[in-house]
């Protein structure tokens, strides 16, 4: 068995004190693992992600990172920061968030500077990254002249730039076209080939067997309802339909309307 | 037809006024006589000029550095009629009403050139008074006049960087290029609320429920750009920032 990254012990966190977002989470990730957050809006999930990312704490609970329990105190000590900073790498779902600076390869090379890379590395890493995610015509650019295809290949690059050891994603082909996607899950896949950890939030079910080895489904009562292999998860229909991840779809063959799931269960599943 | 509609007004004009003269990256991208010096030589040669404007005591010396500038333009293949435009919306702003007052007697006093009865009180102008607005909105000009010149052809994070040249502390730079930045989002923010306004309530607004809206729309912009201040600190702190930015050393050169 790999070595656990984070493990999370009956973890709650609510904003404001009043609305709660997570009730009692369990949960173990280890090195290597692609782990899929799925469910609906408003289950919980970015807020998950964000307490892994050590960006807010837990009200109730506790969460550890490579052994290390993460708090606010935690994050004061600047030699900690920098190595869960180096170790741990966030694309927010929103790309206007992550996009900041002035020029896309300001963007990219934001982290790599904060984080104390020598320029000579991140000049090698910036060409290697522009080249592998062919964002080099991208990158004296303002990321407001950018498309939100490319926006989010360069929020990715951004954190792609800091080489961590694990890649945070929130929702990362939300509002994409096919093809983009597309580009975006092989850049996950080749990312946790070469041996980093993928943790990504998502409610795009037909991504979800590819970009993960095991699953998390989050219920309206922001708790972990099941985890699982993706196929055992997308075969149980039931818990998907409970959870709003699927719907039933009516359309017209022949001149015959009918009726099926719609979600990740391909055209027709019960063919 | 004339439009009357206020909020359309403002709204539109502000969008095309940042569009075209803070975000048109078009002329900096022409192959022209400013475009092609670097950002750093601009940025030291607009100082110096303004500096020259500022201790100038002569109109004809201001009025040929404003020449020298207009003819720096022409050359730079940056459209007079457009630069003029965006030169002088500034001037009644920054001088024209300051230096009114200085036009008159009480304030100037010397040889009468105008004198205007308004009631029973004579505002007198005076030669000495013509001169000192006259210079006042010289000097303006030409530093605005500069100063657009200086945007308009040069690329933003260019700019950004000569001020790095200059020493302007990194967090500064950093805030500008920010600024700059959400400007734009938040311009396409305002165009979208005001299309989704448009399009429920129509083109026609009574001034009474217009000005209400515009308080809602700059409440409604408010709440966004506290949230996406949040979010930008996180995405911030998520890469490693510690509160004081660092930046490449040959970005500063």
């Amino acid at each position: 068995m790999s070595e656990i990254i984070f493990e999370l012990k009956e973890v709650f966190y609510s904003y404001l004190s009043r609305f709660p977002a997570l009730c009692g989470i369990d949960l173990q990730i280890r090195k290597g693992e692609k782990i899929a957050v799925i469910g609906a809006n408003g289950t919980g999930k970015s807020t998950l992600l964000q307490l892994l990312d050590g960006l807010i704490f837990p009200d109730k609970g506790v969460i550890k990172a490579f052994g290390v329990e993460l708090s606010e105190k935690a994050f004061e000590d600047e030699a900690f920061s920098l190595d869960f900073r180096k170790k741990v790498g966030f694309v927010f779902q929103n790309p206007e968030v992550q996009l900041f600076c002035p020029s896309v390869k300001e963007d990219i090379i934001f982290g790599p500077l904060q984080l104390g890379v020598s320029p000579e590395l991140i000049k090698t890493r910036l060409a290697a990254i522009a080249a592998e995610l062919d964002i080099s015509e991208l990158l004296e650019r303002a990321p407001h002249h950018l498309s939100i295809g490319e926006k989010r290949k360069v929020a990715i690059a951004s954190v792609l730039a800091i080489e961590p050891e694990v890649i945070i994603l929130d929702e990362p082909t939300a509002g994409l076209d096919p093809l983009t996607s597309r580009h975006i899950i092989d850049i996950i896949l080749r990312a946790n080939k070469a041996g980093k950890t993928i943790i990504i939030s998502t409610h795009d079910l037909h991504i979800v067997e590819e970009i993960a080895d095991k699953v998390y489904v989050f219920s309206h009562e922001k708790k972990i309802v099941k985890c699982g292999a993706p196929a055992e998860i997308l075969a149980d229909v039931p818990l998907l339909q409970s959870n709003n991840l699927v719907h039933i779809h009516a359309h017209q063959h022949n001149n015959m309307i009918h009726t099926h799931q719609h979600g990740s269960l391909g055209h027709h599943p019960e063919d | 037809m004339p439009n009357n509609n206020f909020i359309e007004r403002s709204i539109l004009e502000t969008l095309s006024f940042f569009r075209e003269s803070v975000f048109a990256d078009e002329y900096a991208a022409r192959d022209g006589f400013l475009q092609r010096r670097n950002a750093r030589q601009k940025t030291i040669a607009s100082l110096l000029l303004l500096t020259g404007v500022l201790f100038a005591r002569n109109l004809y010396l201001l009025s040929a550095i404003y020449i020298f500038v207009l003819g720096l333009a022409v050359l730079s293949r940056i459209n007079l009629w457009f630069f003029l435009k965006r030169t002088w919306i500034f001037i009644p702003l920054f001088s024209l009403f300051i230096a009114l007052p200085a036009l008159f007697s009480f304030f100037s006093p010397g040889e009468p050139v105008l004198i205007l009865p308004i009631g029973q009180i004579k505002l007198v102008m005076t030669k000495p008074g013509l001169m000192a607005a006259g210079f006042f909105v010289a000097r303006v000009v030409t530093s605005v006049s500069i100063t657009v010149l200086l945007a308009l052809t040069t690329r933003h994070n260019e700019l950004l960087k000569g001020l790095r040249v200059l020493r302007v502390p990194q967090m500064f730079v950093m805030i500008l290029g920010m600024c700059y930045r959400y400007i734009y989002l938040f311009a396409e923010v305002v165009e979208n609320t005001y299309l989704a306004i448009k399009s429920r309530v129509g083109g026609h607004v009574r001034q009474r429920a217009g000005r209400k809206i515009v308080a809602w729309s700059i409440a409604s912009l408010w709440q966004r750009s506290y949230a996406l201040n949040t979010q930008v600190y996180n995405a911030m702190l998520s890469r490693g920032y510690r509160g004081e930015p660092k930046v490449l050393e040959e970005e500063s050169k």
